[in-house]
C-alpha cells in the first residue's frame, strides 16, 4: 500500500487548509457536466470537481484530487459511494482528522 | 316390695354433698332446651323435690324409656350448683334401681315456684360433657361466656362454692375456657378458647412411616380479628372430626396442644399450628356470627409480583383474560396428573400466567373454561399460589391455594369496575416472558475480554449486554435437537423429545406422541472480536440469523441427504460475518464447577451508519476524558 502521499480527509470549510495539496471528500451531486461536477459537501459547502467523472455517478461519490482552492478540487481519483450515506458522520470524521487525530492520517 | 328413698337426700345434695349416692324417685321428667335436647328431672326423697338436669350422655335413658316418671333411681355422680339463686343439680351418672313405681309420700317442691323453662337453663354450647364418668365437676357457666370480650389478664381459677367437700384424686379446673383471640394463642398460654370459621379443609392424607400407618388432615380458621391458624388432627383424632369441620362454618375449639408451624406446608401468617387431641372440644356454633370473615385476603398487584422471590406464597386477584385447555402431565414420579395455563391482567397493568394443577383444572378451570368461551371476563382471587421464575414470574397453584371465581370482595368490584370502564382494551405486558432489559437506548456495551475481566454473570441475576464481534467457528456436531411443535398457550413447547417406538416422538412434558416433530438450534459458535473470542449458545433465532437458514434444513441436508459438501459449503459461507450480539451472560452450576455461561439472545447485523455514529461518540468521549487529565 503506498502511503507516500496520504490525502487529507476535508469537508467544505477544510479545503482552504489544504490548498495545494493532495485531499480527498465525499460530495453530494447537485449538477453534472462534462469535464465537471457541482456538490454539496458534508458540510454543506458547494464545491467544484473538476475533471472527468464515472458514469453513471450515483448521488454521493468520493474524489481524490489536489485541492486548487478553497471551494475547487482537481479530482484525479473518482469512487460511486451509492445513494445513501451518512453525511454527518463523515464530517466528524473530518473534524477528528484534521483536529485532535491528525497525526493519525498524515 | 317397699322402697326406702334415702331420707333427706334432697337437702343433703342441697347442702353440697355429693358423695352420698341417694336413692330417690323421678317424680316428673320435661323435655326442655331450644337448641338442645336436654331433659329435666324432679326428684323426690319422699318428702322434699328438687329439680336436676340430666347430664346429655344420659338422654338415651330417658329416650329408650330405661327411666320415666316414677322410676326409682339411684345417683351415683352428680354436681350440685347456685344459679341465678336457685340451686341446680346435674345428674352426671345415675342407675335405673326401679323402673316403674307408684310416687312415694308427698313430696313437696323445696325451693319456690316452678323455674320458667328457659331462664335458667344454662346456654350449653360450652357444656359438651367428655364420656368419662368421672368426678368431674361442672359449673353451670356464667352469662358472661356468651361475650366475645377477650380480657387480657390471667383466667381466674374456678372457686368451688365454700362448703363444697373436695374429695377424689385430682381436682380439675373445668370452667369453660374465656374465648380468646387466634394472635394471642401461644404454647403457654394455659386454657383456651377460639371461636373461629373455617377457611379451607384439607384432605385426608394417609401415610406410611417407621411408626406404622396413620392418617392426618388440616383445616384453617379465621376469626373477627383477622387472626389465622391451622388445625392438624392425626389418626383417631381425624375420625372424630374429618366430618364434623365444614369450610364457611364457626366453631368454637378448645383445649388443642400449641406447636410451631410447619412453613414450608403453612402459610399462615402465624408462628403456631394447633393440634387436636383426644380431649379436644369443637363445637359447631350454629347462630352467624358476621363479626368473622368468610376468607381473609392479602392480594398483591401483579406488578409486584414481578419481584416476588421465587417459591414465595401470595395472593392474588385479577380479570381472566384467556384460558387453556387441560392437558395431562406425566409428573416425575410416574403419576399422571392435569395441568392448565390462564392468564390473569389487573390494573396495574401487567398479566401473569397461573398454572392450574389437578383438580383445580376439572373443577375451577372448567368453569372459567366455559366463562370465557361464552365471552365473559371473570375475576379470579388465588389465596395462596406459588411464585415461579422459570420463564419471567409465574404462579402456579399447590395444595393450599383456593381459587375464587368472582369473590365478593371490595377488590373485586374495584377490578371489574376499572375493567368495564377501559381497563378491559389497555394493553397489558406479561410478566412471564423473560424479559430483556435494555432496549436500544441503554444497551451495554462490552468488548468479549470485558465479559471475563468484570466478572459479569456472577451476580444472581443475568447480566445483558452487547457485543460487536465475529462469527469464527461454528460446532457442526449436535447442532439442533428434536423438539415437541405442541403449542402451551401461545407458546410451542420445544421440550426435547425422545424417540418412541419407530419414527414416532414423545413429548414427556406434554405426554403426547405424534410423527413429526420439530427441528431446533443448539448451536455453539465461536465469536471474536479486536480483544479476544469465546463460545457462545445460539437457540433456534438467534442460529436462524446467523446460518441464514432453518435447523431443519439443515438437519435433512446433514442427516437425510448426507450432502456433507453443501452442508460444509453453507457453514463455511457463514463464518467472518460481523455482527451486534445481544447475550446473556449467567453464571450457572454444571456438575461440581461454576461455569459463566453465554447464550445469544439475539443476531443483529451490523449497521454502519449507527454503529459509525456509535464509535465517533466513543472517540470524542475517550477524548475529552484524557483531557481532563
Amino acid at each position: 500500500m503506498d502511503t507516500s502521499s496520504p490525502a487529507a480527509f476535508v469537508n467544505g470549510g477544510l479545503l482552504r487548509m489544504h490548498v495545494g495539496r493532495k485531499v480527498r471528500t465525499v460530495i453530494q451531486v447537485t449538477r453534472s457536466d462534462a469535464g465537471s461536477v457541482m456538490g454539496k459537501s458534508t458540510d454543506g459547502c458547494q464545491l467544484v470537481v473538476r475533471g472527468s467523472p464515472p458514469a453513471p455517478l450515483t448521488s454521493y461519490v468520493e474524489v481524490i484530487g489536489v485541492a486548487e482552492n478553497e471551494n475547487s478540487i482537481r479530482a484525479e481519483l473518482w469512487t460511486n459511494f451509492g445513494d445513501s450515506f451518512d453525511a454527518s458522520n463523515y464530517d466528524q470524521l473530518c473534524q477528528l482528522a484534521n483536529g485532535e487525530l491528525k497525526h493519525l492520517f498524515l | 316390695m317397699p322402697v326406702n328413698l334415702t331420707r333427706n337426700a334432697i337437702a343433703m345434695m342441697n347442702s353440697g354433698d355429693v358423695n352420698s349416692k341417694p336413692l330417690v324417685q323421678v317424680v316428673d321428667i320435661k323435655l326442655i332446651g331450644n337448641s338442645q335436647e336436654r331433659y329435666r328431672f324432679l326428684l323426690s326423697d319422699s318428702e322434699s323435690t328438687q329439680h336436676a338436669m340430666l347430664a346429655t350422655q344420659l338422654n338415651e335413658q330417658v329416650r329408650t324409656g330405661r327411666v320415666k316418671k316414677g322410676s326409682i333411681i339411684q345417683l351415683i355422680d352428680y354436681i350440685c350448683s347456685t344459679v341465678q339463686n336457685r340451686r341446680i343439680i346435674v345428674v352426671l351418672n345415675m342407675e335405673t334401681i326401679i323402673p316403674e313405681y307408684e310416687i312415694i309420700g308427698n313430696p313437696k317442691l323445696l325451693m319456690g315456684s316452678e323455674p320458667e323453662a328457659n331462664k335458667s337453663m344454662p346456654n350449653n354450647n360450652l357444656f359438651e360433657p367428655s364420656t368419662r364418668s368421672t368426678n368431674n365437676r361442672y359449673s353451670a357457666p356464667a352469662p358472661a361466656n356468651k361475650a366475645q370480650s377477650f380480657q387480657p389478664t390471667i383466667q381466674p381459677a374456678y372457686q368451688p362454692p365454700p362448703n363444697y367437700k373436695i374429695q377424689g384424686p385430682i381436682m380439675k379446673n373445668e370452667a369453660p375456657a374465656r374465648i380468646i383471640p387466634i394472635a394471642a394463642l401461644n404454647p403457654y398460654q394455659g386454657r383456651w378458647a377460639i371461636k373461629a370459621r373455617v377457611t379451607a379443609k384439607g384432605d385426608l392424607r394417609r401415610y406410611n412411616n417407621a411408626r406404622g400407618d396413620g392418617k392426618v388432615f388440616s383445616f384453617d380458621l379465621l376469626d373477627s380479628d383477622g387472626g389465622e391458624i391451622r388445625v392438624t388432627c392425626f389418626n383417631a383424632v381425624v375420625d372424630r372430626f374429618y366430618n364434623v369441620i365444614e369450610v364457611g362454618k364457626v366453631y368454637l375449639i378448645s383445649k388443642g396442644s400449641l406447636k410451631p408451624a410447619q412453613k414450608n406446608f403453612n402459610h399462615l401468617k402465624n408462628e403456631w399450628e394447633i393440634f387436636l387431641e383426644s380431649n379436644s372440644t369443637v363445637e359447631l356454633c350454629p347462630d352467624e356470627d358476621g363479626s368473622i370473615p368468610r376468607q381473609q385476603f392479602s392480594f398483591r398487584p401483579i406488578t409486584e409480583i414481578e419481584s416476588a422471590e421465587n417459591n414465595s406464597i401470595l395472593d392474588v386477584i385479577g380479570i381472566v383474560i384467556s384460558v387453556n385447555p387441560s392437558v395431562p402431565i406425566l409428573r416425575k414420579n410416574g403419576m399422571e396428573t392435569q395441568r392448565r395455563i390462564l392468564n390473569l391482567k389487573d390494573v396495574s397493568g401487567k398479566s401473569v400466567e397461573l398454572t392450574l394443577w389437578g383438580d383445580f383444572c376439572n373443577k375451577e378451570g372448567q368453569k372459567l373454561q366455559e366463562m370465557v368461551d361464552s365471552g365473559l371476563f371473570p375475576v379470579l382471587a388465588v389465596k395462596a399460589g406459588k411464585v415461579n421464575d422459570f420463564n419471567g414470574k409465574s404462579i402456579g397453584t399447590i395444595s393450599s391455594t383456593q381459587l375464587f371465581i368472582d369473590p365478593d370482595c371490595p377488590e373485586a368490584q374495584g377490578l371489574r369496575a376499572w375493567f368495564e370502564s377501559g381497563g378491559r382494551n389497555t394493553a397489558s405486558i406479561s410478566i412471564s416472558k423473560e424479559i430483556m432489559p435494555g432496549g436500544s437506548k441503554n444497551e451495554i456495551r462490552k468488548t468479549l475480554t470485558q465479559i471475563k475481566d468484570e466478572g459479569l454473570g456472577r451476580s444472581d441475576k443475568p447480566d445483558w449486554v452487547t457485543a460487536k464481534a465475529t462469527v469464527v467457528f461454528i460446532k457442526t456436531d449436535n447442532f439442533c435437537y428434536t423438539a415437541c411443535p405442541l403449542m402451551i398457550g401461545d407458546r410451542q413447547c420445544n421440550k426435547k423429545v425422545t424417540q418412541s417406538g419407530n419414527k414416532r416422538w414423545l413429548c414427556d412434558r406434554c405426554n403426547q406422541e405424534f410423527e413429526e416433530c420439530d427441528y431446533r438450534y443448539l448451536l455453539q459458535v465461536q465469536i471474536q472480536d479486536h480483544t479476544g473470542l469465546t463460545w457462545v449458545t445460539a437457540f433456534q433465532e438467534a442460529g436462524e440469523e446467523i446460518l441464514g437458514c432453518s435447523a431443519k434444513e439443515m438437519y435433512l441436508l446433514k442427516y437425510e441427504l448426507q450432502d456433507d459438501t453443501r452442508f460444509g459449503e453453507i457453514i463455511r459461507s457463514r463464518l467472518f460475518h460481523q455482527y451486534l450480539f445481544r447475550l446473556k451472560i449467567k453464571e450457572e452450576l454444571y456438575g461440581d464447577e461454576q461455569r459463566v455461561k453465554i447464550t445469544v439472545v439475539k443476531v443483529d447485523k451490523v449497521n454502519y451508519s449507527a454503529e459509525s455514529r456509535y464509535l465517533l461518540d466513543m472517540v470524542t468521549k475517550n477524548l475529552r476524558n484524557r483531557k481532563q487529565f
